[in-house]
């Protein structure tokens, strides 16, 4: 595997969507490559850092709100 | 927009509101960027679920067609403010070319207020569409017929864009990181 093939299967790699055969090669290439695991690597830091910092909810004063005005009809 | 059912049962309400409304929330920010706005699309979703004849009773996916309808919501607000067109939905995702390992660092960036208004930054240049895909995706966790169904896309188009998504954002969160450990 190419380093463009194991971008182009990033994606389906971090999901586990790749079948075996694919996934035995992106792995034997991420263990000889040098810039891959890091594409990799923050990629994946990319996504758990979105997950981390865009978990907030509405919150109790907006939730007070929202229901007041859904209450009314939107009318409020 | 239908009026409410006058008698509207405020128990239902609040427990409907209070299993969806957290991640209607967060995706009507991710896609806005924009806390009024947000707030506005979460009760127009509400508004229209509790509606008579709005579509959502006796839905077995109740969660796609309330992701679906603060997406169309979403999209009709960002379509009046003539921004963000939709150009960039068949770019090639980019090749990853600015290798910095900052993965082992993510945790305490977090804490960082400068990195957090990078990470807004980032998500809000997305185009629309690439967004919708990352943030129900990656942020909501949805699987991804589930994201698929909520855009009114195929499972393989959602694909695509997911990884042009994430691809776009490791790319400038890289650059970000660069540039900062270099100061």
């Amino acid at each position: 595997m190419t380093c463009e093939e194991l971008v182009a299967a990033l994606s389906a790699y971090i999901d586990g969507e790749l079948d075996e055969e694919t996934r035995a090669a992106a792995e034997e290439h991420l263990a000889t490559c040098r810039k891959c695991p890091i594409a990799l690597r923050t990629t994946e830091a990319t996504i758990a850092l979105y997950r981390s910092a865009l978990r907030g909810g509405v919150g109790a004063e907006r939730r007070a709100r929202l229901l007041e005005r859904i209450r009314a009809g939107g009318g409020a | 927009m239908g009026h409410t059912d006058a008698e509207l049962d405020g128990e239902a309400v609040a427990a409907l509101f209070d299993a969806w409304a957290d991640r209607i929330w967060r995706l009507a920010v991710g896609m806005l960027g924009d806390e009024a706005e947000a707030e506005d699309v979460v009760q127009e979703v509400f508004l229209k679920a509790l509606t008579r004849g709005g579509g959502f009773e006796g839905r077995s996916s109740a969660g796609t067609w309330l992701y679906r309808v603060a997406h169309n919501a979403c999209l009709d607000r960002l379509r009046k403010r003539r921004r963000h067109a939709t150009e960039a939905l068949d770019g090639e995702a980019p090749f990853p070319r600015v290798l910095v390992d900052w993965s082992a660092r993510a945790d305490r960036l977090l804490l960082d207020g400068e990195a957090r208004a990078e990470l807004d930054a980032a998500v809000a240049e997305l185009p629309e569409t690439l967004r919708a895909a990352f943030l129900l995706r990656d942020v909501e966790e949805l699987s991804t017929a589930e994201a698929a169904a909520a855009l009114g896309i195929t499972p393989s188009a959602l694909k695509v864009r997911l990884h042009r998504a994430r691809l776009l954002l490791r790319e400038r969160l890289s650059t970000y990181f660069l540039e900062r450990s270099a100061t």
